[in-house]
């Protein structure tokens, strides 16, 4: 699959701003909106979910709260995504190509999840209109596309036919159609007799996989800032999804010998700090303390992987990752001219509604020893800030 | 090949002949265009840079709109100093009194092509300085609006940044004048 090449560069320090200074004012604006450690404190402090909601009226995110009543973590998730959502779209709607392309890419992770979400859906009977509600906003299709995704079989013709009829328009249907066909040539056969029995978080994986080499080559076709950032952020992300993809397939039969070299190689992204030698490597690993020996290699990864190893603290490894995210994320809002500061406010801002979500859901438990463990954005008691001695 | 060349007087002696036979006349308004051309250009390749920043910042910080447009002030100054230039040098360029068809024997040629160069070199002093101080002041300031969008007490800060940037066009218009402060056209022949 070729990369669509974009339609003109970035643009340096000098030119950057003809075309697309008015969106990146924009986002850098949009940046105040973060909850600050004041604001996580007092969240913390709250007693009922009626508090919570009364200090965050006091926040950006009072608009969208005053329409309900009273508050529950899910609705508290949906009203905070949908303001993300309504500010995704008044940047899109001002981006001029070539950044409205990428941040269609943007976008497409989102679609993934929606189409799997739907498949998934069908296989267990549930309602087309629940399905649709709980898709994600940022990555909606037509409603008929949507609409018509569950009707299909959970079969090898029914996989072919979706794509032929439905995801072939879409703009992940070049990443479904180089799986259809990557699997056809790995069971050496007609691609109507694939998948009888691939998993559906195996099709999400491999569709990641293609989203995420397809969204480096195409920053790397921008050059410039944007190239240099967003590509280390992909392959930080490229290479947090192998290492999930090889902890998790631990105790499944992905994890057998001969599955490994054949089906799990297939899943590791072609970009990344541990591609090549690394994957190579991740390959053959069999268990945890394979893996650990294999990571201690990699010295960004090794300090992560220490802290699951000794079970420290009991942070788990994602929220090691989350952290380490946070950390690069917020290096992109550091200098001007570039597009990796979109990338970074909407990864951000999903940080930032997890933490609400886990603070509200807290609360809500009444769980006050676990409420503390979120990883607040832009903050300057963040845990890799405090670690560093102060000169 | 030699005996190709020609010989009579009449003849052009080599490429080098086109900058020494153009006319200082010639000389000195191409001095006035570049110095104002280069110096717009430059001025607004800042107001563009500056600007863009500003409204996108201003939307979710209302309070930078008025304090801000001191970026854009200061590209225009960059602007103006092209003016100032342009303006003392046309002043300065007189035709002669009646002659004839040659210039007098008595006529100052020193003065005269001393005139022609140095308004030139004058109006590109101004044009090439300005056009780096536009583009730099344009930058400071599109980073200026938006630091100035999320903290209110680095406005001052930037706009040091921005000042020192703004002075390389004062530079450029005083090395301009001490430069074409000498250059007078003669108008008739020297007495004597």
């Amino acid at each position: 699959m070729t990369t669509i090449a974009p339609s003109c560069g970035t643009g340096d320090l000098t030119t950057f701003n003809i075309l697309h200074a008015f969106p990146e004012a924009l986002v850098r604006g949009m940046r105040s909106s973060f909850l600050r450690d004041p604001e996580y404190h007092h969240l913390t402090q709250c007693e009922s979910l009626d508090d919570a909601r009364l200090n965050l009226t006091e926040t950006d995110y009072s608009e969208v709260l005053a329409d309900s009543s009273t508050m529950t973590p899910a609705s508290l998730q949906k009203a905070a995504i949908q303001k993300l959502v309504t500010e995704f779209q008044y940047l899109r709607s001002q981006a001029v190509q070539p950044l409205s392309q990428f941040l269609d890419f943007i976008t497409y992770e989102y679609m993934i999840e929606n189409v799997i979400l739907l498949l998934k859906g069908a296989l267990s009977g549930r309602d087309i209109n629940e399905l649709i509600e709980q898709c994600h906003p940022l990555g909606m299709f037509k409603e008929s596309t949507m609409r018509s995704i569950p009707t299909f079989e959970n079969s090898a013709k029914g996989y072919m036919d979706l794509y032929q009829t439905v995801l072939v328009d879409t703009p992940v249907g070049p990443y479904f159609s180089l799986f259809l066909q990557e699997s056809a040539s790995h069971h050496g056969g007609d691609s109507r007799n694939v998948l009888e029995e691939v998993e559906i978080e195996i099709i999400k994986s491999s569709l990641i996989k293609y989203w995420i080499e397809d969204f480096h080559q195409f920053t790397q076709k921008l050059g410039g800032d944007t190239a240099k950032l967003m590509g280390d952020l992909l392959n930080v992300r490229a290479d947090t999804n192998a290492i999930n993809i090889t902890l998790n397939s631990f105790g499944t039969p992905l994890n057998e010998p001969a599955m490994r070299s054949s089906d799990r190689k297939r899943l590791y992204p072609a970009v990344g700090h541990l591609y090549p030698a690394g994957t190579s490597m991740l390959v053959d690993v069999a268990d945890e303390e394979e893996l650990g020996r294999v990571l201690e290699l990699f010295p960004q990864y090794s300090a992560i992987w220490n802290v699951h190893a000794n079970g420290q603290g009991d942070k788990s490894i994602d929220d090691c990752f989350y952290e380490r995210d946070v950390e690069m994320l917020e290096l992109a809002f550091e200098s001007q001219m570039h597009y990796a500061v979109f990338y970074a406010y909407v990864k951000l801002k999903e940080q930032e509604i997890r933490n609400l979500v886990w603070i509200s859901e807290c609360i809500l438990q009444q769980q006050k020893d676990e409420i503390n463990k979120f990883v607040p954005v832009f903050s300057f008691h963040a845990p890799w800030r405090e670690m560093k001695p102060r000169r | 090949m030699s005996s190709a060349v020609c010989q009579s007087e009449f003849c052009n002696q080599g490429w080098s002949e086109v900058l020494t036979h153009m006319s200082p006349y010639g000389y000195a308004s191409f001095g006035v265009a570049f110095g104002l051309g280069l110096s717009v250009v430059g001025a607004a390749w800042g107001i563009w840079l500056t600007g863009s920043s500003l409204v996108g910042a201003s939307v979710k910080a209302p309070r930078i709109r008025s304090k801000n447009l001191i970026s854009v002030i200061f590209c225009e100054a960059t602007a103006i100093y092209g003016v100032i230039m342009a303006i003392i040098l046309a002043n300065k360029i007189k035709k002669p009194e009646d002659t004839g068809f040659y210039l007098d024997q008595n006529w100052d040629y020193a003065g005269y092509y001393y005139a022609g160069y140095g308004m030139f070199s004058a109006g590109l002093s101004v044009g090439l300085t300005n056009i780096a101080s536009g583009i730099s002041v344009g930058i400071a300031g599109s980073s200026c609006a938006i630091a100035d969008a999320q903290d209110a007490s680095l406005f001052v800060k930037i706009l040091i940044v921005e000042i020192f940037a703004s002075a390389l066009g004062i530079f450029g218009i005083i090395v301009g004048i001490i430069q074409s402060n000498a250059c007078t056209f003669p108008i008739a022949a020297m007495e004597g």
